[in-house]
């Protein structure tokens, strides 16, 4: 409230100075009210594309969901993905054999 | 609250006479519980909190956060009988891990932990951990390599259970989640130093808090080793760099032995300098091995299966090639893994994400320049000797004799269920079941709250004294130079290619460099976060086990399992299993090499002493489950 009558003691003063403070006003009413009935809508703020950031559609992973995560060939549900890992006789993931 | 006045005198004691004074005061922080785990990984957490369940105080004492433990790498399944995609029997796993071991296995511990394992897998599941399962909802079970049904007549079993493709990682996430439940006291980044030993019985453990450089000293009427492998005792392994054997090294250094340390298994191909392995499945699908001359050498050493021949036989012959100048690189110490030749198509459908890898991992492109590989360690089936139950054992007048107070599980133990080679799919079920032993074993003998037995004001002087000389060490090689020297020793001289003049030229190369320690410079000086301090103690634990490791190997004169020689290439054994028993005289026991070794090391020299103890070839119950006899080990 008394940031209001700041307000409208220099929104006097600068009406005596011929500036037009009404959108001013109508700021502040709007912020004391506290809701957002807004005229137009919330801008988003602009950041930069980051080095790293991927743009929408690149990031697919070489490896695919099955459907609801069923393995149609072995009906496994929750298993891993992509072929099955230990078709050459060792855990094959991406080329890469793990030991457990 | 003594101590702690104690700990402020001294401290202002130091700041008075700190110019003259060489070593300094450290405060010291006692800590009194009912048991104290040591590692927190599959098995120090599955102990930790089924000793929490019980009722007891238990403390945690870890270098790493529990989630960072290595256990979270193993990707693969765990191994359980529960007959879900066929009918099947523990007695059939136990014969197939008791096969797997190369019959130096103890029968009674492997029939423990395949009796167990339905049970073991069952309580994992009902702790939340999201096995992947059929159409019916029961858990789903794939085959692995080196089980079979029907005591090996029946074909393929599917014993295999997993979580997609992170059993380890969520193995962990689950036994941690679960831990948080009971009142577990977490010691984070507080690295072990030593046992606190007194009258031969464990009292306890000192630790240093890396946050802060205070001392701990933990005592415990009982103490659980679960510190993990020693991979970093090499140069190519998958190990994280913590895998240090941090508990073999404070067991030997209480005077006790290490058991089997020369069984260690082998991958052929692993990424040159990132330790991480490239699946069979490259050669299987065409890919081949070359030399520096450009020639594909299997073809010498296996003429029929060439590149698909045995895991063995390929990285023997990959060591051999390099022995002989042939090796790639500036240190010609690799080979390459030829792929290019294959159709790109063929390569991307076959073996999805392999480009990804070999550009991550060894950074190549695999379509157009080979990657460079060299046999990797990735599973040490030796440590610290325990019996079924947990008890870390030392063999004194002939028998085994329990050490009061001391327990070890997992990679760190050996109970020992992997004997000589360690099947798949086995070591994520090893670490659950004994972690469990351990808690069920002391939950048995001893009550919450007993009375602490009296320890020595002094105990735990020795490893301060070592912390403060390597915090100010000022000789001429750094830590990590030592590091490498002895990693490249144990590449070249222990690795897949073993044979008597190599070995005895290893073993006087690693005496030299446990001497160079010595010689050891460090540079930070200070007392909070000192990596390099840390670093240091963890290449004393190394050194421990690498000079215990290729001793054992030079001393066994046999090929068995994972050890295998060129000047002796059969397995010796009591009798010769090849030919009919009837009529052959039993060898006698110093003759014959089916027996384990346990190693002794004098910390001051790295003089290592080797003892042998018979194997357990009796189950634990004749009646329920017969013990497996010797037989020659073929697939």
């Amino acid at each position: 409230m008394f940031f209001l009558r700041v307000w409208v003691s220099a929104s006097k003063q600068a009406v005596s100075r011929g500036v037009s403070v009404e959108s001013v006003l109508t700021g502040c009413t709007r912020a004391a009210s506290g809701t957002a009935t807004d005229k137009e809508p919330l801008r988003k703020a602009k950041t930069p594309q980051g080095r790293f950031d991927v743009p929408e559609g690149k990031n697919k992973d070489v490896l695919e969901k099955f459907p609801d995560d069923v393995n149609p060939a072995t009906k496994e549900k929750g298993g891993p993905r992509g072929p099955e890992p230990t078709r050459y006789g060792d855990w094959e993931r991406r080329g890469r054999c793990v030991d457990f | 609250m003594a101590s702690v006045r104690a700990a402020s005198r001294l401290l202002s004691r130091r700041t008075i006479s700190h110019v003259k004074a060489i070593s300094t005061q450290y405060p010291v922080v006692d800590h009194e519980f009912d048991a104290v785990v040591v590692g927190a990984g599959g098995a120090g957490l599955r102990a930790a909190f089924g000793l929490s369940e019980a009722g007891f105080n238990t403390a945690c004492v870890t270098k790493l956060f529990p989630t960072r433990s290595h256990t979270v790498a193993a990707q693969g399944g765990i191994n359980a009988a529960l007959g879900n995609m066929e009918d099947d029997d523990w007695r059939w796993h136990f014969y197939d891990t008791v096969k797997g071991s190369d019959w130096l296995g103890d029968q009674d511990a492997i029939h423990y932990m395949t009796e167990q394992a339905p049970a073991a897998v069952v309580e994992l599941e009902n702790f939340g951990m999201p096995f992947s399962r059929t159409e019916d909802g029961k858990i789903y079970q794939r085959a692995f390599g080196g089980q079979s049904l029907k005591y090996g007549k029946g074909g393929q079993a599917h014993r295999c259970c997993c979580v997609a493709d992170r059993t380890g990682h969520s193995l962990l996430h689950t036994l941690y989640g679960r831990s948080l439940r009971y009142d577990t006291s977490y010691f984070v980044e507080y690295f072990a130093l030593d046992l606190l030993m007194e009258d031969g019985q464990c009292k306890g453990v000192i630790a240093l808090c890396m946050e802060d450089g205070s001392i701990h000293r933990f005592r415990a009427q009982n103490t659980v080793i679960a510190t993990g492998g020693y991979g970093r005792t090499y140069f190519s392994c998958t190990s994280a760099h913590t895998s240090t054997g941090d508990g073999n090294a404070m067991v030997t250094r209480a005077g006790l032995p290490c058991q089997d340390l020369e069984f260690v298994q082998f991958h052929p191909t692993g990424i040159y300098g990132a330790g991480c392995l490239i699946t069979e499945g490259c050669r299987g699908e065409g890919g081949i091995l070359i030399n520096s001359e450009g020639e594909r050498f299997m073809e010498r050493y296996a003429p029929n299966a060439k590149d698909l021949a045995s895991r063995d036989v390929v990285s023997r012959s990959m060591t051999i090639e390099i022995r002989e100048g042939r090796g790639v690189g500036p240190e010609k110490d690799h080979v390459y893994l030829q792929l290019h030749h294959l159709p790109p198509q063929q390569l991307a459908t076959r073996l999805p994400g392999i480009s990804e890898t070999a550009m991550i991992f060894a950074g190549v492109d695999v379509t157009k320049e080979p990657i460079p590989v060299l046999p990797t360690v990735h599973y040490n089936m030796g440590g610290i000797p325990t019996n079924y139950k947990g008890q870390v054992i030392d063999y004194t007048d002939g028998k085994d004799t329990v050490v009061p107070g001391l327990y070890a599980c997992g990679e760190a133990a050996c109970a020992s269920v992997h004997g000589a080679n360690r099947l798949g799919a086995n070591s994520l079920l090893d670490l659950v079941v004994f972690g469990r032993a351990c808690a069920l074993t002391i939950a048995n003998e001893h009550k919450p709250g007993e009375k602490l037995s009296p320890l020595k004001p002094s105990a735990g002087e020795e490893s301060v004294a070592n912390l403060d000389k390597l915090r100010f060490a000022n000789g001429s090689l750094r830590t990590s130079e030592i590091r490498l020297n002895m990693q490249k020793t144990m590449q070249n001289h222990a690795a897949v290619f073993r044979t008597g003049s190599v070995l005895k030229e290893g073993c006087d190369k690693m005496d030299d460099i446990y001497q160079t320690m010595e010689q050891i410079k460090t540079f930070d000086r200070g007392i909070v976060w000192n990596t390099d301090l840390v670093e240091s103690l963890e290449l004393q634990n190394l050194m421990l086990n690498a000079v215990q490791t290729i001793n054992s190997a030079e001393q066994r004169k046999e090929s068995r399992g994972a050890h295998a020689r060129e000047d002796f290439r059969d397995r010796v054994d009591e009798f010769d299993y090849s030919k009919p028993l009837q009529g052959q005289e039993k060898k006698p026991f110093d003759q014959h090499w089916r027996k384990h070794t346990l190693s002794y090391v004098d910390p001051k020299t790295g003089k290592v002493t080797l003892k042998y103890r018979p194997v357990i070839d009796t189950s634990l119950d004749e009646q329920d489950c017969a013990h497996v006899p010797p037989a020659i080990r073929s697939y």
